[in-house]
């Protein structure tokens, strides 16, 4: 092989090995531009999903010391008095609790983008379907600290949606009212917090 | 001479027009009087007696005793698996009462231990009075014989309150199983079916070595009726878990009305929801249905003996509605999610 043909091939090695290493760079450039944005929604999500949880947990405490849940009783009367004493000590010391105090600005803007993609999905018809079969409830005033009407139904709560909401300790749920969604709490029966028209009108 | 017709009122005296509307006033006044006399609970409304606005005034006729005793169409097998089934029972009203007088009946034929209760146990108020009228009242011979009542929460019941009473037997939980003899229950919480719950639900299922996988919730995953109708997203969240997991048969209530559906894929569904309230006309179409009954209260008995479920729908008088046989099938050979 000539010199000539040798340097040739030299510098057509060199030229691929440089457009590798440019096409390697692009990717990887391509590639952490993509995925820096997905991590930072990532860690904006789950400070906000660790600030809910901490507020919930300060919930929880609160009404632990205001006697906690009851344990199973024969007696419908026991299980009536507990719920008053708890709900009456709850309610003395969170006598300044009010809207957005677990449902911050920033957590409510996170349930609301979750429950208008849970409604606008694959599911949406039969969630709203299923929602106008469950005797919708209409009419309450919701209030921070009062209780959820003894008399009234509580509509229940789709399955899909709530597949796609943080998940609550076993005796606080999310609650549909009208188009308003409630925290509640069973054990109290009191309204912990809301977020109003939550719900996307149909 | 001609005669006046309500029509020629306005041409004629003021005066006649007048007596046409009192007449009108005093019979709706007599008809909500005679209602009111009717019941012993005394929440009912003047309207009940019209047949525009009322329910149904062939259901409130009073319940009349079956001459020849309980007609019984169970086969009472040794060994057998006998209970109980009702649904949206707890109003207190007589209607209640009266649905509660046929089971304590039946049970003295039949012989069943326990109750299961399809939701709505307690209607409006959830204090001691409310559990004691809607509840420890009316079934008080069935609790005094020992009969066990396990408990499923409807839309109007307090979850709170009612899973931690003890005669309802939900051991403090909102959803839970049971076992007798050969047959698994698994009660959910249809107004609440949370990722826990799901996750539970299969979990259960699948670890159950029962030979009948029956469950029991609220809302219809199937219906006709107009009312409420099934609940879509609940049907597309829990049934693919029963298919997975080998469930035989379903009960629900919410629909006020006795409903017997057309089996699914080897799952037979009942409604029950009509053991205190009743929706009459209510069925919109027979797409879904075997036989449907919304014209009056009532409950089940059911025996389940080897591979057969015996039933019997009995109404607020003592007539069977419907009874049958359906064999348990065996379930699809299907994998697990988990």
């Amino acid at each position: 092989m000539s010199r000539s043909i040798r340097i040739a091939l030299r510098r057509q090695l060199r030229r691929q090995t440089c457009c590798a290493y440019a096409l390697l760079l692009i990717l990887c450039v391509a590639g952490f531009a993509q995925t820096k944005p997905d991590s930072a929604a990532d860690q904006a999500e789950a400070r906000i999903l660790a600030d809910f949880g901490s507020r919930i947990r300060k919930y929880l405490e609160a009404r632990q010391n205001a006697g906690g849940a009851p344990k199973p009783a024969k007696e419908a009367e026991k299980l009536a008095d507990h719920r008053k004493q708890t709900a009456a000590k709850l309610r003395a010391e969170r006598t300044d609790a009010k809207r957005g105090d677990i449902f911050t600005p920033e957590i409510t803007r996170y349930f609301r983008e979750q429950i208008r993609a849970t409604f606008a999905g694959p599911e949406g018809a039969k969630i709203r379907a299923s929602l106008r079969r469950a005797e919708p409830v209409r009419g309450i005033v919701l209030k921070v600290n009062s209780a959820y009407p003894a008399t009234l139904p509580l509509q229940s709560t789709p399955p899909t949606l709530l597949l796609n909401l943080p998940r609550l300790p076993k005796e606080l749920e999310y609650r549909i009212v009208g188009r308003d969604m409630a925290l509640h709490d069973t054990v109290t029966n009191l309204i912990v917090d809301f977020i109003p028209n939550a719900i996307p009108a149909s | 001479m001609r005669y006046l017709h309500h029509r020629d009122l306005p041409k004629t005296r003021p005066v006649a027009r007048l007596r046409w509307l009192l007449c009108g006033v005093l019979f709706l006044v007599v008809a909500g009087f005679a209602s009111y006399s009717r019941g012993p609970a005394g929440t009912r409304t003047i309207w009940n007696a019209v047949p525009f606005f009322g329910t149904t005034l062939q259901a409130d006729a009073p319940p009349q005793a079956n001459a020849s005793g309980p007609e019984l169409k169970l086969p009472l097998e040794e060994k057998s698996v006998r209970f109980a089934v009702i649904g949206d029972s707890g109003t207190g009203e007589r209607e209640q009462y009266d649905v509660a007088k046929q089971i304590e009946s039946y049970r003295q034929k039949v012989g069943f231990d326990f109750v299961i209760m399809l939701g709505d146990n307690i209607y409006g108020g959830h204090s001691p009075k409310d559990f004691a009228d809607k509840f420890e009242q009316p079934y008080k011979p069935l609790l005094d014989a020992g009969v066990k009542f396990y408990a499923s929460l409807g839309n109007h019941d307090d979850p709170g309150v009612e899973r931690l009473y003890k005669p309802f037997n939900m051991g403090g939980e909102r959803y839970y199983t049971f076992q007798k003899g050969d047959v698994g229950f698994f009660v959910l919480d249809s107004n609440y079916m949370d990722p826990a719950q799901l996750d539970w639900l299969e979990n259960t299922l699948h670890n159950s070595k029962a030979k009948w996988k029956i469950c029991y919730f609220h809302h219809p995953l199937y219906s006709d009726g107009k009312s409420h109708g099934p609940d879509l997203d609940l049907r597309a969240q829990v049934l693919p878990i029963f298919k997975r997991n080998g469930v035989n048969a379903v009960f629900s209530g919410h629909e006020h009305v006795y409903e017997r559906l057309k089996p699914e894929e080897g799952i037979y569904y009942f409604i029950l929801g009509n053991s205190a309230k009743l929706m009459t006309r209510d069925f919109s179409s027979t797409q879904n249905m075997v036989v449907g009954k919304d014209t009056e209260r009532g409950f089940m008995i059911v025996e389940i003996a080897g591979d057969n479920l015996y039933f019997q729908t009995i109404s607020r008088v003592g007539e069977t509605i419907d009874s049958g046989t359906v064999a348990r099938q065996a379930p699809a050979p299907t994998q697990s999610s988990r």
